[in-house]
């Protein structure tokens, strides 16, 4: 199954991190993993701990120059494997 | 808390990290070149445009966010730009101090330092830092926020100070009759009167330390997770990185310009260095803040348009960041040190790697932004400041009104952080 992705590029301060913690609690229980793409850095740090919160682990990859893509996956999903 | 920054930039390949210093590079001879026309019109423009630089450079490499600040707590119960905030109060405090001092060595004598922030204490205080706070968080960056971030590239941002000069605009329009109904008989309170120097201090000190012991239990009782973010592993790469044995003089000396070129700084090193700066701007001449040079440029645009709201009652015998009249005149020495903070943060974002033309998607977003900016213009008006003039350099003026203009800020925040959470 491919990952939901979700593109938050551009968004103004702290959407990156509101719209990515909104898509978390949408996913619905067998998906496993978010990607979400970003180009604020602010949102590298906010991204994660709110993503942890939800019971989410974070893996940061630069794509390009100011864009990361974030993939966060659930924790239960990961203790299975 | 650990940046994230760091592991990101780790994997910077050298050749993108060449192309961003050649770019820099040419940003900061470019200011070199700015710096000596400034100095041959006048030395001060020249002082003021590195002022500006310094503090744009700073913002920038911290990302240090007064609206985030206010906001996180209520967001995220979060308090990482806070206690950097907290910390250069407490530097500008001390360093205020000493200055004012020698500048009113005798407190009781009812006299006040010349150019320290103390303002009248009245109702446009706390309204002026209600509407600020709901603004700033609106617009996603208060005014120094929005003048870093568009030295970043965020198009968003631009909107914003946009806005803000509009409403600093409609506050002129408006000052008149604050003016008469409640500035002009406000009291100015400044605690060294009453206390004296030292005692101004220990409690302004004590009181930022009450303000961190609840931050601090903020933090805790959202039960704040720093998860150890899975990009971490570093890339085969050549570079030294912070748990690294460096070999030599040379790697050493790379090491350290990447972390303050590079690398994204930590808050409280950065709360610490613009607290000090903060007692140097002082110290040369008066304290940091620009929201009334701003307030400045939009009355000379009404003014081209015959716009102009008419005179100023009472300005010319405030100190900081009160509305400034259109002298007629385009520079003037606040110009070089607004300028010099966008100047400063676009060449320290393309010595990161961090500039990039950002375009919100969502039309909402351009609405927010301007809305944000006029209630947070019109809130700096009234209020005489913004962030910078009204809190960061009233507080360490020993003034009450900085206390009153910061417990607003935070209620204005708190108020904007639920409004945002429904326009998502």
């Amino acid at each position: 199954m491919t990952p939901t992705k979700l593109d938050v590029r551009g968004e103004i301060c702290p959407y990156p991190m509101m719209r990515t913690a909104s898509a978390l609690k949408r996913l619905s229980s067998d998906e496993r993993t978010l990607e979400v793409v970003t180009d604020h850095p602010p949102a590298l740090e906010t991204i994660p701990t709110q993503a942890a919160r939800l019971g989410f682990r974070t893996d940061i990859e630069e794509t390009s120059a100011s864009e990361w893509r974030l993939t966060l996956t659930r924790k239960e999903a990961e203790t299975e494997v | 808390m650990r940046r994230a920054h760091p592991v990101i930039m780790d994997r910077m390949t050298d050749e993108r990290v060449s192309v961003n210093t050649i770019l820099a590079l040419t940003a900061w001879a470019a200011a070199a070149v700015v710096y000596v026309v400034a100095r041959a019109q006048d030395t001060e423009f020249a002082m003021f445009w590195v002022f500006g630089l310094a503090f744009g450079f700073v913002l920038q490499r911290a990302r240090f966010c007064f609206a985030s600040a206010f906001r996180d707590i209520f967001l995220l119960g979060h308090a990482r730009n806070m206690k950097g905030l907290l910390l250069g109060l407490a530097v500008g405090s001390v360093g205020f101090a000493l200055v004012m001092s020698r500048q009113v060595p005798l407190t009781g004598l009812g006299i006040y330092p010349p150019s320290a922030n103390v303002l009248p204490l009245g109702i446009h205080t706390g309204l002026g830092g209600l509407l600020f706070g709901v603004g700033m968080v609106l617009a996603g960056g208060c005014v120094s926020g929005s003048i870093y971030r568009m030295g970043e590239g965020y198009v968003a941002s631009w909107v914003a100070f946009a806005g803000v000069m509009g409403g600093l605009l409609v506050s002129a329009y408006t000052w008149n009759w604050w003016w008469e109904a409640h500035i002009a008989t406000a009291p100015r309170m400044w605690l060294p009167h009453w206390l004296g120097h030292p005692g101004a201090l220990v409690v302004t000190l004590l009181g930022l330390a009450a303000v961190y012991l609840w931050v601090v239990s903020i933090e805790h009782r959202a039960g704040v997770v720093v998860p150890p973010v899975s990009g971490v592993r570093p890339q085969a790469s050549s570079q030294p990185t912070a748990n690294t044995q460096t070999e030599s003089v040379a790697d050493d000396l790379r090491l350290t310009l990447r972390q303050l070129f590079v690398q994204g700084w930590p808050v409280l090193p950065a709360g610490a260095v613009l607290g000090g700066l903060n007692v140097l701007l002082f110290t040369a001449r008066e304290p940091w803040g620009f929201t009334g040079e701003v307030s400045r440029w939009s009355i000379a645009m009404a003014s081209i348009v015959d716009v102009a709201p008419g005179p100023l009652a009472g300005v010319e015998s405030l100190p900081g960041c009160v509305l400034v009249p259109s002298d007629g005149l385009f520079f003037n020495h606040m110009l070089f040190l607004v300028f010099g903070m966008f100047f400063g943060s676009f060449a320290a974002a393309l010595g990161a790697g961090e500039f990039k033309v950002r375009l919100p998607r969502r039309p909402v977003r351009y609405a927010q932004s301007l809305g944000g900016g006029v209630i947070m213009g019109y809130g700096a008006g009234i209020g005489m400041g913004c962030t910078i003039g009204a809190f960061f350099s009233a507080i360490p003026s020993l003034a009450v009104n900085g206390w009153v203009f910061g417990a607003f800020l935070a209620l204005g925040a708190w108020i904007g952080t639920h409004i945002i959470q429904r326009i998502e």
